[in-house]
C-alpha cells in the first residue's frame, strides 16, 4: 500500500494484513467477473460502457417488439394474399359463366341457372371480402373490429362499412407497414369511364342474367369488360401485397443484422475475457502466495527469539 | 562531599530498573492504539564544588530527568489532515454508492424501456384485451420501481443524517473529554509518567476528533491544546478546559447544517463534511427522480386526454402522483388506454392517439434522462473512488511515517532490554566491588 518503510512492528502487520487484504479483494473481484460473466458489477465499475450496454439492451427490447409487428404484418399479409387469390378464382369462375350467358344458344332456363350460380359466387366474394385476420377482426375493413362489407337485407346491395385505411405496424427504425389492404382499395376500379365495385358489376350481371329474354345474352357481353377490369384491379392489389411482404422481409434481414452487431457489441463491451481474467487470477494468487510465505518467514524473525 | 562507590551503584540500578521498566511499557503497549514509544532520559549527577573542597573528586551517580514521548508534532498534525480528508472522501464514496445502487437496482431505465415497447406491442392489435393489460402491467412496474427508488433514496438519506447526528454527538463527547484532559494537563508536574500518559490521551482524541471534521489544533507549552473546527479560522470547540457543544440541524430538503454553540460552521473534511456532501447529492438525485416522475406522469397523461378509450369514452389518466415516490397507476382496467384518436367509435382499432402518446414519450424520452442520471451518479462515484484511493494513500503514508517514527518496535525494545539488564548487573558488579573494598579495610588488623 505505502512506499515509505517502517520498522515498527504494528506497523508491519498493519501493512501486511493490509496487503494481504487488497491481493484477496482483488482476486474476488476477478472471480466474480468470471462467475458472472460480466465485467462490471456496478455501474460506477465503468459509467461509459455501462450507459451503452444499458441502452444496447433497450434496443434489444425495442427490437423484439419490432420482430414481433413484423411477424404479425407477414400473416395479416399472407392472409390477405390468400383471400385475395381465392377472389381472383372467384372472378374467373363468373367470368366463365358470363361467358357461357353471352352465347345465344342457352335457354331462359339455362341462363336462370347460370344466375343462380353467379349470386352464390358473390355471396362467396363478400364472405372473402368480410375475412378476419389474425386477431380476428376483419382483414379488408381497416380499422372496423367487426365485418368490412354489409349486404341490405331489402336490395342486396353490398356496402362497405370499414374505414378509410389499412392500420400500419411499426418494424423499427422509422419504418412501417400497412398490414392488409382496405377492401375498396382493390374492389373499386374504374370500368370504361365509370368507378364501379367488384359486387355492383356482379349484381348488375346476375339480375340481367336471372331475368331472362331478349336483354340476358347482351348484359353478360358487356359484363364481361367489367369482369376483366375486376380481375386485374384484384391481381394489381395482390401485387402490392407482394411487395409490401418482401420490404418485411428486407426489413427483418437488417434487423437481424443489427441484433448480431448488437449482440456483438454487448459482449465485447460487457462480458468477461476469460482467458485474460483466468491469467489474472493466477497472477494474483502466485502473488497472494508469496506474500504469505514471506508473511510467516518475517513475522518469525523477533529478536526475542535468539534470546534465551 | 567525596564520591560514594555504593551510593552511585545504587543510582545506576535504580536508572536501569526505570529503563527496563518502561522499555517493558513499550513491549506491553506494542499494539495499543496512540501509544508512543518512551524513552527515559538520564543526567549525570556531580556536586559541584565548593572554594573549600573545589579540588574534590566529588561524583554521585545517576539520575533519571524525565520519561520522554517520542512523537513528532508535525507528523501527528499530517496524519489528522490527511486522515480526515480521507474519512470525508471514503464516507463520500460510500454514500455515493448507496445512491447509485438506490437508483440502479429498482432498474428504472428498463421498467420506462418494458413501459414504451409495451405500448409499442399495443399497436400490433389495439383493441387486444392481453395487451392492454400488459400495457398496465408495465406501467405498474415503472411506478413500482419509481416508488422502490425514491424510497431508497429516502432511507439513504435517513442512513446519513443518523450518522451526522451521531458523528456530532461523538464529537460532543470528543471535546468534552479533551477539555478534561486540558484541565489535568494544566495542574501536571513536568515529565511526569502520568502526563505523558495524559498526552497520549490527548493525542488519541486529536486523532479521534480528526476523523469526523477538520480541526485545527494550537499547542500551548504546558501541553494543553485548543481546538478550532473547521480549519483555523474556523469556530474555537475547546478552549483550555472549556468545550463547546457542536450541533447539527436536518433542512426540509433533507440537507444538514453544522454549528458550534449556536454560530454556523463549515467542515471541509472528516465524516460529517462527508456526509453533508451525501446529503446535498441525494436531494439534487431525488429532485431530479422527482422531476422524470412528473414527466412521464404529464406526458402520459396528457397524450391520454387527448384520445378515446375502448369503450367510446375519453381518455381519463392512466397515472396518479407528484413524483417519483407517490408514482402510481390510476386504473387497473387495460381499456381506460386511450388507443383511439378523439370521438372515436367504441371498439375502435385506430391507433393515431396510441402513436401520439408514443411519440410523446419519445420526444420526452424519460429513458434518456434515466440514463444519464445513471452516467452522472457512477460516473461521479467512479471520480471519487480515484480521489479516495489517493487520498488514502497519502494518509497511509503518514501514518505509516508516524507510526515509523512513535511507534515501537519489538527488535529495538529486545536490545534495549538486554542492554539494560547488562547495565543493571553491572552496577550489582561494582556494589560488590564497593563491599569487597569497606571488607578489605575491616579486615585490616
Amino acid at each position: 500500500m505505502s512506499s515509505s518503510v517502517s520498522t515498527t512492528t504494528s506497523a508491519f502487520y498493519e501493512r501486511s494484513s493490509l496487503d494481504l487484504n487488497s491481493l484477496r479483494a482483488q482476486m474476488e473481484q476477478v472471480q466474480t467477473q468470471i462467475s458472472s460473466g460480466n465485467r462490471l458489477a456496478a455501474s460506477s465499475d465503468d459509467p461509459l460502457t455501462a450507459s451503452r450496454l444499458r441502452n444496447l439492451q433497450r434496443q434489444d427490447a425495442i427490437a423484439k417488439v419490432d420482430a414481433g409487428s413484423a411477424n404479425r404484418a407477414t400473416a395479416d399479409l399472407n392472409l390477405t394474399d390468400s383471400a385475395m387469390t381465392e377472389m381472383i378464382n372467384t372472378l374467373q369462375r363468373t367470368r366463365e359463366l358470363a361467358n357461357q350467358a353471352a352465347t345465344g344458344t342457352l335457354s331462359d332456363q339455362q341462363r336462370t341457372s347460370i344466375g343462380n350460380e353467379l349470386a352464390e359466387l358473390r355471396n362467396n366474394l363478400v364472405s372473402l371480402a368480410n375475412t378476419r385476420d389474425s386477431a380476428g377482426n376483419a382483414l379488408f375493413g381497416g380499422d372496423a373490429s367487426a365485418n368490412a362489407y354489409t349486404v341490405d337485407p331489402v336490395t342486396g346491395a353490398v356496402g362497405y362499412v370499414g374505414s378509410g385505411s389499412a392500420g400500419s405496424l411499426e418494424l423499427g427504425d422509422g419504418q412501417s407497414v400497412k398490414r392488409s389492404l382496405t377492401g375498396p382499395e382493390f374492389l373499386n376500379f374504374k370500368s370504361g369511364t365509370a368507378t364501379t365495385d367488384v359486387f355492383a358489376v356482379l349484381k348488375n350481371v346476375t339480375d340481367a342474367i336471372s331475368a331472362g329474354g331478349p336483354g340476358a345474352q347482351g348484359a353478360a357481353n358487356a359484363a364481361l369488360t367489367s369482369l376483366d377490369d375486376a380481375i386485374t384491379s384484384v391481381s394489381t392489389g395482390q401485387t402490392v401485397v407482394g411487395t409490401r411482404l418482401s420490404w418485411i422481409d428486407l426489413n427483418t434481414e437488417r434487423q437481424t443484422t443489427m441484433s448480431e452487431a448488437r449482440a456483438q457489441d454487448q459482449s465485447t463491451l460487457g462480458a468477461t475475457d476469460i482467458p485474460s481474467a483466468y491469467t489474472r487470477l493466477q497472477e494474483l494468487a502466485t502473488v497472494l502466495q508469496a506474500s504469505q510465505a514471506s508473511f510467516t518467514k518475517i513475522s518469525g524473525l523477533s529478536l526475542f527469539n535468539m534470546m534465551s | 562531599m567525596a564520591s560514594d562507590l555504593l551510593s552511585i551503584a545504587r543510582s545506576a540500578t535504580r536508572a536501569a530498573r526505570i529503563q527496563m521498566d518502561v522499555t517493558a511499557q513499550n513491549i506491553a503497549n506494542a499494539g495499543t492504539e496512540g501509544y508512543v514509544r518512551r524513552t527515559v532520559s538520564t543526567e549525570e549527577v556531580v556536586t559541584p564544588g565548593y572554594v573549600a573542597n573545589n579540588r574534590d573528586v566529588s561524583l554521585s551517580g545517576v539520575r533519571i530527568t524525565g520519561v520522554s514521548r517520542n512523537a513528532d508534532a508535525f507528523r501527528q498534525a499530517e496524519t489528522r489532515r490527511t486522515g480526515a480528508d480521507t474519512t470525508r472522501a471514503a464516507t463520500e464514496v460510500t454514500g455515493l454508492e448507496d445512491i447509485q445502487a438506490a437508483l440502479e437496482d429498482p432498474g428504472i431505465f428498463s421498467a420506462i424501456t418494458g413501459f414504451e415497447t409495451a405500448l409499442t406491442q399495443l399497436a400490433q392489435s389495439p383493441t387486444d384485451t392481453p395487451l392492454r393489460a400488459s400495457v398496465i402491467a408495465a406501467a405498474q412496474t415503472m411506478t413500482n420501481s419509481f416508488n422502490i427508488a425514491s424510497h431508497q433514496l429516502d432511507a439513504v438519506a435517513k442512513g446519513q443524517q443518523g450518522g451526522a447526528a451521531d458523528g456530532v454527538a461523538q464529537v460532543n463527547t470528543l471535546s468534552t473529554e479533551l477539555a478534561k484532559v486540558n484541565g489535568r494537563l494544566s495542574r501536571m508536574a513536568d515529565a511526569s509518567s502520568d502526563r505523558t500518559g495524559l498526552m497520549d490521551q490527548r493525542d488519541m482524541l486529536l486523532q479521534k476528533l480528526s476523523g469526523y471534521a477538520d480541526i485545527a489544533t494550537s499547542f500551548a507549552s504546558n501541553g494543553t491544546v485548543d481546538v478550532t473546527l473547521g480549519g483555523t479560522s474556523g469556530a474555537p470547540l475547546v478552549t483550555g478546559n472549556v468545550a463547546q457543544a457542536m450541533g447539527v440541524t436536518t433542512a426540509s430538503d433533507g440537507t444538514i447544517a453544522f454549528d458550534v454553540a449556536g454560530g454556523a460552521v463549515t467542515l471541509s473534511a472528516g465524516s460529517l463534511a462527508g456526509q453533508q456532501q451525501v446529503l446535498l447529492r441525494v436531494a439534487d438525485v431525488h429532485g431530479q427522480l422527482d422531476e422524470l416522475a412528473r414527466t412521464v406522469i404529464d406526458t402520459v397523461n396528457t397524450a391520454q386526454g387527448t384520445g378515446t378509450a375502448l369503450d367510446g369514452s375519453g381518455g381519463g389518466a392512466l397515472l396518479a402522483g407528484t413524483d417519483a415516490g407517490s408514482m402510481a397507476t390510476a386504473t387497473t382496467d387495460g381499456a381506460a388506454i386511450a388507443t383511439a384518436a378523439a370521438s372515436a367509435p367504441p371498439g375502435s382499432r385506430d391507433t393515431t392517439n396510441l402513436t401520439a402518446l408514443r411519440n410523446a414519450m419519445i420526444a420526452a424520452d424519460p429513458a434518456g434522462t434515466m440514463d444519464n442520471l445513471l452516467y452522472q451518479t457512477s460516473a461521479t462515484v467512479q471520480a471519487r473512488t480515484t480521489t479516495r484511493d489517493a487520498l488514502k494513500t497519502i494518509s497511509d503514508a503518514a501514518t505509516t511515517a508516524l507510526s515509523a517514527q512513535a511507534g515501537v518496535d519489538l527488535d529495538t525494545e529486545a536490545i534495549n532490554l538486554t542492554r539494560f539488564q547488562q547495565a543493571f548487573q553491572a552496577s550489582g558488579r561494582v556494589m560488590q566491588v564497593a563491599t569487597n573494598l569497606f571488607e578489605t579495610i575491616l579486615s585490616i588488623k
